[in-house]
This record gives C-alpha cells, structure tokens and sequence, in this order.
C-alpha cells in the first residue's frame, strides 16, 4: 500500500468519524436547547391558562394557532401527573393549500409535536390540560444543521483528496526520484546516484545518506576486487613453485604404485587449484573490462577450430557430435571468444554420458550449443558462482565467466531444457 | 647450451636450474635485477628465462638493454601477469616467448629448445633423433627413409617428448601442451593414453625403437633405453 494511500485512508476516516462525533454532539445539543425553548413556552402557556383560570373563574377558550393546540379533558382528581411529552400535532391545512387538501382527501397532516399535560381545579372541577406545540420549525432547523455539516464533511473530504493527490505527489516526488535512482544503481556501473535539489530536510538527509551509501558500496566492492585480483596473483607463484616441484619431484625414479597415485592426486589437485585461480582472475578482468582489444571474428572458423581441438576427447566419450554451422562475424576480444566456446563445448562433453551427443548450431542470431546428459533440467542457479552439480571437477566457474562474457560482448547466455537435450543459447541481438 | 634463469622465487629457480641441468647444459641463475645485469653483461648465453618481476627492477628494462646491445641471446619471458598488454609489449621488445606462470618445466623445457634451435640450426629446419628425423617447416617426420604420417597433435607430441628426452612428462602436461590451459576434463586424462598408443605404433610400424615408456601412471617418458 502506499504511503500516501494509507495517509489519505487514516485522514478520511478520522475527518468523517470526527464529524459525525461533532454533528450527533451539535444535533443533541441543538435539539436539547430547542426542546428546552418549547418546554418554556409550554410552561408561559400553562401559566397563561392557570392565570385565566384564576382571574374567570372558568376555562378559557380553546382555539386552535397555527403552531398551538389547547384541548381540555375532565379527569379524576389527581390523576394527572404533570409532565412533557413528545407527542404528534395534528396540522390542519389552510384554506390557500386547498390542492393537497383535495390531493389527500385529508383536512391535515400530524407533525411531530411537544406537549405538556398538566391539571387544572375549575371550581369543583377537575381538568387535565394538554398544550401541544408543533416541533416542525424546530425539525426544520436540526435538518438543515444536519445537511450544512454533511455538506462541510463532504467538502472537506473532497479538498483533502485534491490537496492529498496534489500536493503530497509533488511533496513526495525527491523521494521517488531517490527510489528510482537506487532501483537503477549498479555497483559494477560508474555513474554516480545525482544529487537531489530539494528543500525538505528529510529528503536531503535520504539523499545523502543514499550517495554515502553508494559511494561505500562501491569503494568496498572495489577493495574486494583489488582483493580478489592480488589474492590471485599472489597465488600463482606458489602454485607455479609447487608446480615446479612436483615436476621435479617425478623425476626421481623408483615410485611405488601408492606413491605415483599420491602424486597423480596432487598434480591433479594443483591443476584445480591453478584453474580455479585463473578463473577468479578472468572474472575480475572481465568485470573491470581489462580487456578491451577487439577484433574482427568469424564465429565459425573459431568453433570450427574448437571442434578439432576437442576431437580427441569426442571420440574418447565415444560423442556424437552434429554440427551445421553459418558464417558470423562478432567484433570482440578474440581472447575472451575463445574462452566462451571452450567453456561451453567443454561443458556439453563432461557433463554427457559415453555415447552421448553433441549439436552445434551457429546462425547469424544465435549459437545454440545441446547435449545429452542427465534427464532432470538443470537448476536456474548454474549461472552463480561456484555452483557445481555433485561430481563435478570443474571450478564452479565456468558458466559464470560464459555469461560475465556474453554480457560484456552484448549478447545473452541461457539455458534450457527440451527433449531430453541440454540447451545453451548465446543469443547475438540481445543485450 | 649455456642458459640464465633470472627468478627471484627460490624454489622456482630451483627447480628450472635442476630440470635444465643435464649432460652438456650450463645453467647459471640470478635472483635480481642487478645480479642479473651484471651477468648478461659479461656473458652470452643461448637463452636467457626472464621474469618480469624482480627486486630491484624491471624484467622489461632488462630485455631492453638486452636489446640495446644487440645480445643475440634468445629470450624467454616467465610472468604472473596473464595480460595480453604485457605479452604483445614482451614480444614487441624481441622476447622469443612468453609464458604465463604457473607452468610445467616440461612446457619450459619444450618452449626453450625450441628458441634454441630456431637461433642455433640458423635456417637449418632438421631435427634429427636417432633414426626420427622431423623437417621443422614441411611438418614432416620420417624414420630412417620412410615418411609415416602423424595428425597434428602427435607430431607436436613427439616434439614435445623429443625436446623432453629423459625425463618424465606427466599426463596434466601433455594435456595442457596439447589442449591449453583449458583443457577441464576432470582429471580423466585417458584420452592420453589413446593418443601415445598410436603414436607409438605409428613408430614402431615404421622401425623405429621404442622410446616412450610409461612412468609410474603418472606420465610418460621419452628416452633411448
């Protein structure tokens, strides 16, 4: 959800909660004071008749006001109990509403009405009072209160809407700016995060602490790489020596069988070692772009090449191999090429089974690269470092340099699976 | 041959001035800069391996004042540095080679020789072992009178054995000889001993003896007995 939504949900919520609180507290209070006013004059009117009564000695005459009715009712003595009621005030139509006289085929209609019953001692008489006042002018008024804060609420709400919409977007917009320059940086990239022209001080303080961030970012993944880059070259000349030593070490004759395979394990270890360590340097190399000469390259004769180069181990496995190869030229380090090829060609026949196959298809768009191997899809995570399916020899580097190399060439490195054949695509087009 | 090794790595040194010295082979070494000069200016020597990096100075100035001189010594560069920035700029300077650390002896045996015998046999395109006779630029090889007909990797095979006579070649060398460094084929290296079996027939068919041996399953050795 965004902020902005959630800020404007818990704003119109409140605002309209809070002023239906203020228009029930307003509707009671107003109706507590009117009531109040009608109560009074009920109270001048009884105190009118009871002064009438006083004086004549008889009850006055009822007659109906527009707004007022009298009616009196003989009772038992003390059985009425003086009190307010709310009651219904019948309203006779004057003779000028003659229509809805004749539309209703009534003579009036009952308004909602305030009464107060009260007793009166004519004589030996006793008399119970009703005095109803019509509420309607009271009703009238609560209602338009009601609909003007109704009315207030709605404006109000629609306002904060536009205001919200307008102005927080435009509030809001360094912060976003922000984002998106932090969805687009990339640590290998060279281009800096832009400084953000904004007054707001949270956002300047966003801003800031984004570019220091960056710029850390970058400074420790550069060490790390320089790292990398002389843990490596530091490594070569001890492994070149124990190299050497082993080479050395052979020449003296006389190994038993449980020695010569000792030693086989240790050439075999210090050549892992040697390309593990070639690979991680290549990496580097390539992530830095060190290696930018470029020439012009026929893909074909490169492949054609490789496929010669290989030619023993095919027949070794016992591989099929199929190839139907078109002439492309790629401008690129003739290095690098060279590498990318032999990492995937190399791939396709170590990771095949005796008797396995081998295509090779090079177009003007892709160069696609199947293989028998084993039956299950391989996981997505082949691309990663150091991912090596079990019983795999090589480095855990090789597909990850292929497609370190693809992306410097501009192409792109994928792979899937179909029937049956494990399929590596370098695609030329995109990026 | 008369050869300098240049190296500031001990046990590096070591192990090339050992591999070299054999029956009619003068090594001599020097493990920095200005040892390195002192020599080069008193002696000449049919090739000189030189490391680039070095106490004291650079590989390269040595290969330019080497240079300078007019030293017809064949060079051969050893380096950590992979880059092809720094091999085009050693070849550029008259280098003969140039040959990336870490390496096998056998490699350095193979590449030396044949500086040598490029600077020494001078136009001479011979290489005569025994009843081997290999003609450099025609690729050819015959034994005794008869020519017999190896691909391209066993006739760079029997240079190889042939430039490291006498010692044990192991497996990973050959591999990496004839396949380069990329080679990645998980240690199963069997497709090796295919290869020396035809080689060797192809010899011995022809009457030659038979020189290759196979030394402890670790590797081959190429020699007269």
């Amino acid at each position: 959800m965004k902020l902005l939504a959630l800020y404007n949900r818990v704003n119109i919520i409140t605002t309209v909660i809070v002023m239906l609180i203020t228009g029930i507290i307003y509707y009671q209070a107003i109706s507590w004071i009117l009531t109040n006013q009608k109560d009074k004059d009920l109270k001048v009117e009884e105190r009118e008749i009871f002064d009438y009564v006083k004086l004549n000695n008889h009850l006055p005459q009822t007659f109906e006001s527009n707004d007022q009715q009298i009616t009196f009712t003989e009772a038992r003595p003390g059985s009425v109990k003086r009190e307010f009621i709310n009651t219904m005030y019948f309203k006779r139509w004057d003779k000028d509403n003659t229509y809805k006289k004749h539309r209703y085929r009534h003579t009036g209609e009952y308004e909602s009405g305030r009464g107060l019953i009260s007793s009166v001692l004519v004589g030996d008489k006793y008399y119970k009072i009703l005095i109803v006042e019509s509420k309607v002018e009271t009703e009238d008024l609560i209602r338009l209160i009601f609909t003007i804060t109704i009315c207030v609420i709605l404006f109000l709400l629609l306002t904060l809407l536009i205001t919200n919409r307008l102005i927080l977007n435009r509030l809001w917009q360094p912060f976003y700016n922000t984002m998106k320059e932090l969805k687009l940086f990339n640590i290998t990239d060279t281009k800096e995060i832009s400084k953000l022209d904004t007054n707001i001080e949270e956002f300047k303080e966003l801003n800031h602490a984004v570019l220091d961030m960056a710029a850390k970012a970058r400074h420790d993944y550069k060490d790390l790489k320089t790292f990398t880059e002389n843990a490596s070259h530091e490594l070569l000349t001890p492994i070149a020596v124990i190299n050497s030593k082993l080479d050395t070490l052979i020449q003296t004759e006389n190994f038993s069988d449980r020695q010569s395979k000792l030693l086989n394990d240790l050439y075999g270890a210090v050549s892992r070692l040697n390309r593990l360590n070639q690979s991680l340097l290549l990496l580097v190399k390539i992530e830095n772009r060190l290696l930018h000469e470029k020439q012009r390259i026929n893909l074909r004769e490169l492949v054609e090449e490789m496929i010669i180069q290989f030619e023993e181990i095919f027949q070794d496995k016992g591989l099929k191999l199929t190839y139907n190869l078109e002439d492309k030229e790629i401008i690129a380090s003739p290095y690098l090429a060279e590498i990318l090829l032999s990492n995937l060609i190399s791939n396709a026949i170590r990771h095949n089974y005796n008797g396995g196959e081998i295509m090779i298809n090079l177009t003007g768009e892709q160069l696609i690269i199947q293989n028998t191997g084993g039956d299950q899809p391989l996981p997505d995570e082949i691309f990663t470092r150091f991912h090596k399916s079990s019983g795999s020899e090589g480095s855990g580097l090789g597909l990850t340099i292929s497609r370190q190399i693809c992306g410097n060439f501009g192409f792109s490195l994928d792979y899937d699976f179909k029937d049956g054949y494990h399929t590596f695509t370098v695609d030329f087009n995109k990026h | 041959m008369k050869i300098l090794i240049i190296e500031d790595e001990e046990g590096l040194r070591e192990s090339i001035e050992e591999y070299f010295s054999e029956a009619g082979n003068i090594c001599e070494t020097a493990d920095n800069y200005q040892n390195a000069m002192v020599k080069i200016n008193l002696y000449d020597y049919d090739c000189i391996i030189l490391d680039i990096t070095l106490p004291g100075g650079n590989g390269i100035d040595i290969l330019k004042s080497l240079k300078e001189k007019n030293h017809p010594d064949g060079i051969l560069i050893i380096s950590a540095k992979n880059s092809l920035d720094d091999r085009l700029e050693g070849l550029n300077l008259g280098a003969d080679d140039y040959l990336v650390k870490p390496f096998h002896l056998s490699e350095l045996k193979a590449r030396v020789t044949a500086i040598i015998r490029r600077k020494t046999f001078n136009g001479s395109n011979q290489l005569i072992f025994n009843e081997i006779t290999i003609d450099l630029l025609a690729k050819e090889v015959k034994i005794g009178k008869s020519v017999i007909k190896l691909t391209r990797k066993e006739y760079a095979l029997l240079l190889y054995f042939i430039a490291n006579r006498g010692k044990v070649v192991s497996k990973n060398a050959i591999a990496e000889h004839l396949w380069g460094d990329g080679i990645d084929m998980a240690n199963n290296f069997d497709f090796i001993y295919s290869h020396i079996k035809n080689i060797r027939k192809k010899l011995m068919e022809a009457g030659c003896g038979d020189y290759i041996q196979a030394a402890y399953g670790m590797g081959y050795k190429f020699t007269e007995q």
